[in-house]
């Protein structure tokens, strides 16, 4: 009897056990508050239809009963400085006007976030995310519907630069909004430069003769970050605008269209890529070198130039940069090719990161609340400008300052001054596949391991 | 107690956790990665079944080739370098006896213990052209220029260095456990009989020690086909695809590529393959024992 006893109660504690490794976390309180908190959002965003956009959130503050929580998945894990500081400060403006609003953040590096984006794809994304408007990474997202339809229509006084929407679009319906123009840049240290009787190059010749120059001072060219494939790709993309002119976006489309990479001006930009390389124009291991690495090079005085886009302009504000380097960073586009299409002022730019809403959201309508919120033209365009981040994808000329650091003149300038933008840098214009193929493969065609025949050949396979 | 253990409802219950952790946990993420190989699934909306494609692609794939062609370099390396080492530094250390012992001990297994993350970032700045301690000491002795570590020759044969590197202390540990376990008596009789160190190393340790060795080395062969978290810190694979490895690639091409069905194809010749080298491992294993 004892040990039929003994039999059960064992029997018994097992079954139980396996019950209570089986339980799922369905029933957690803050999904029920979400829930209901949807209801009160729409009503509230029914009354909120005629008021202004930047009324939004102030008119629903405190009308809301329910506590709500927006997860919001972010690529800017340096919460301090540059962007991930002004989406910061909108965040906390956001819940200290809304009390009831919680924003959680989860914030991953580019690559880790990209890949963390896919498995929440698959299982139920975060409410407020990252996104690029660029088909590499937006195609396969938008096939999936994952992202949230957005109205066109509530934007039109947001001061959205034209066109810079388009990215975000499918089948003419919106699904993120732009955060940045991003331009291609050289920032150089311009004390290096004087002190070294250095000029601007106006050509890739000079930029050759000068890299020669610097090297022979014993100081690395161009800090390049080589490690991770698509700096290197945005580089090719600007020496390809130069090479090409206006003509680079339908060069680039029928090539993958085709998966025929033979055109002569990807050829020739391709071979001028590895003619800069071997010229030593780049740090000693720069291919497996990451970003942090290359930007130290040059935030340390290691390298007298940085090749990155616009997004790094606010190393020019970053007070753990030595001042007598931060205060003398400027920067220059891509000189010109000899015989290129491309003049000076045709330059490599386009709207890449930016924001969506998640169409499984429980949080839906309060979560494009605080979209609009973050797009408002005096949120992450006014605090992208006074942070020195580069320019805003929506009009900035009501927020100039008149103390602007020279860098962020330069580069409103280089915009200003455009005569032709280059629109999505190559390695982002094809699927996923593709990208992940010319970044790996644009390592090896540079140093010299692939011939460029075999480069061209590779990602057009990659296409098909 | 014995009763106990022959009633059929106590052996139920104590056996169904571990199936069914092994059908869902296992065999069902296996079958499910066999159907997702016959799909074009992207990760995200539909999947098409698309037949062998995957298979057919996987097999002109150089890139792949090149992950087994590293996997394999690997367990040469573990096998011919890392091993021999561990159970000769396994066998010193026993002959070292006291305090030595034990301090030398836990020096070797200290990378073990430390983080695969910090591991790899403690590499990658060791061999960093412009501050890395390597070139530092390479200057020190007047070498002209930096040595790139980790360019597309080198990559390989310094990632395998911190592969070999990392993994020393545990086979060193196990060899060191299977040596503690020989009889002493053993190497009582040897050394009264005269035998030197070597001769009693080849002639007792190594030939007690087989078991040991046999199990240590299947599981480093199979570690080194699993080799993932530290290339992907170090190299991530490159540069261009030179320090690729095959669990790196399945998570490239399945996560950053958009090919979960891709993935998966590699996935399954991936277990395949860790199939057929555990059974040709204890094969080989099985011979030499009966002979």
């Amino acid at each position: 009897m004892k040990k039929k006893v003994l039999a059960t109660l064992l029997t018994a504690a097992m079954t139980a056990s396996m019950f209570a490794g089986c339980g799922g976390d369905k029933g957690s309180a803050p999904a029920s508050a979400d829930t209901s908190s949807v209801a009160e959002e729409e009503a509230d965003s029914k009354t909120d239809d005629s008021g202004a956009a930047k009324d939004d959130a102030a008119a629903d503050a405190g009308s809301a009963g329910g506590d709500v929580t927006i997860k919001l998945f972010s690529n800017l894990p340096d919460r301090k400085n540059g962007q991930g500081l002004v989406e910061q400060t909108i965040i906390d403006e956001y819940m200290a006007e809304n009390a009831n609003v919680t924003i959680e953040v989860e914030a991953l590096d580019e690559e880790a976030y990209k890949t963390k984006f896919k498995a929440y794809a698959m299982n139920g994304m975060p409410d407020v995310v990252s996104i690029w408007g660029q088909p590499a990474f937006l195609d396969e997202v938008l096939d999936a519907g994952v992202l949230a339809e957005l109205n066109e229509e509530d934007y039109v006084d947001y001061g959205f630069i034209a066109g810079s929407l388009e990215g975000f679009k499918k089948d003419g319906k919106l699904y993120g909004l732009p955060r940045n123009t991003d331009i291609m840049l050289f920032y150089y240290n311009q004390k290096m430069f004087d002190d070294n009787g250095w000029k601007v190059p106006a050509t890739t010749d000079d930029l050759l003769s000068l890299c020669e120059d610097i090297q022979a001072a014993g100081i690395t060219p161009v800090a390049m970050d080589g490690g991770d494939g698509w700096p290197m790709a945005c580089f090719l993309t600007d020496i390809l605008v130069k090479v090409s002119g206006i003509s680079y976006a339908d060069i680039v489309s029928n090539a993958i269209a085709t998966g025929d990479f033979t055109a002569p001006e990807i050829k020739q930009a391709t071979e001028i890529l590895v003619k800069f390389a071997d010229a030593g124009m780049f740090q000693v291991g720069y291919d497996s070198q990451d970003y942090g690495t290359t930007m130290n090079l040059f935030t340390n005085g290691q390298a007298a130039m940085y090749c990155m886009g616009s997004w790094d302009a606010s190393m020019a504000l970053n007070e753990d940069i030595a001042p007598e380097i931060r205060d003398n960073i400027r920067a220059f586009t891509m000189p010109t090719v000899s015989g290129g299409k491309g003049g000076a002022n045709d330059i490599a730019a386009w709207n890449g990161g930016g924001y969506a809403v998640s169409a499984s959201s429980e949080v839906r309508e309060e979560a494009i609340k605080f979209l609009n919120y973050m797009y408002q033209p005096d949120k992450l365009s006014k605090y992208g400008w006074e942070n020195g981040v580069g320019m805003s994808a929506q009009d900035q000329t009501p927020y100039l300052t008149g103390s602007e650091t020279e860098l962020q003149k330069q580069i409103m300038d280089i915009l200003k001054n455009a005569t032709s933008v280059s629109g999505t840098p190559i390695n982002d214009c094809g699927p996923s596949a593709f990208k992940t193929a010319i970044e790996s493969e644009i390592q090896g065609v540079s140093n010299g391991s692939t011939s460029v025949d075999d480069f061209l050949a590779a990602i057009g396979a990659a296409c098909k | 107690m014995k009763k106990l253990y022959s009633n059929k409802p106590v052996i139920f219950s104590l056996v169904l956790p571990g199936i069914l952790v092994f059908l869902f946990a296992v065999l069902a993420p296996i079958c499910l990665s066999v159907y997702y190989g016959f799909t074009d699934y992207s990760g995200m909306g539909e999947a098409r079944l698309i037949g062998f494609s995957n298979y057919i692609d996987l097999f002109h794939d150089s890139a792949f080739g090149k992950s087994l062609q590293n996997s394999l370099l690997l367990a040469v390396g573990f096998i011919c370098i890392q091993h021999p080492l561990a159970i000769i530094v396994a066998a010193v250390l026993d002959k070292l006896q006291g305090k030595a012992e034990g301090i030398f001990r836990c020096i070797y297994f200290i990378p073990n213990v430390i983080s695969v993350a910090v591991i790899a970032y403690l590499w990658k700045f060791i061999y960093n052209p412009d501050f890395g301690l390597l070139n530092n000491i390479a200057k020190a002795f007047r070498h002209p220029g930096k040595i790139n570590w980790l360019s597309q020759q080198n990559a390989i044969w310094s990632v395998l260095l911190v592969l070999i590197w990392h993994g020393f202390g545990w086979g060193m540990l196990i060899y060191y456990t299977g040596i503690k376990n020989i009889d002493p008596v053993l190497y009582e009789a040897a050394s009264i009989d005269g035998a030197s160190w070597w001769t009693t190393f080849f002639r007792i340790t190594l030939p007690l020690m087989k078991p040991v060795i046999q199990i240590n080395v299947t599981m480093a062969v199979i570690s080194a086909l699993k080799q993932m978290e530290t290339v992907y810190l170090l190299t991530n694979g490159g540069p261009n695809n030179s320090t690729q490895f095959a669990a790196n690639y399945l998570y490239q091409q399945a996560f950053k590529a958009f090919k979960y069905g891709y993935g998966n194809a590699i996935g399954v010749v991936f277990i395949i393959i860790c199939v057929l080298a555990t059974v040709a491992l204890n094969t080989i294993f099985r011979d030499k024992q009966e002979a």
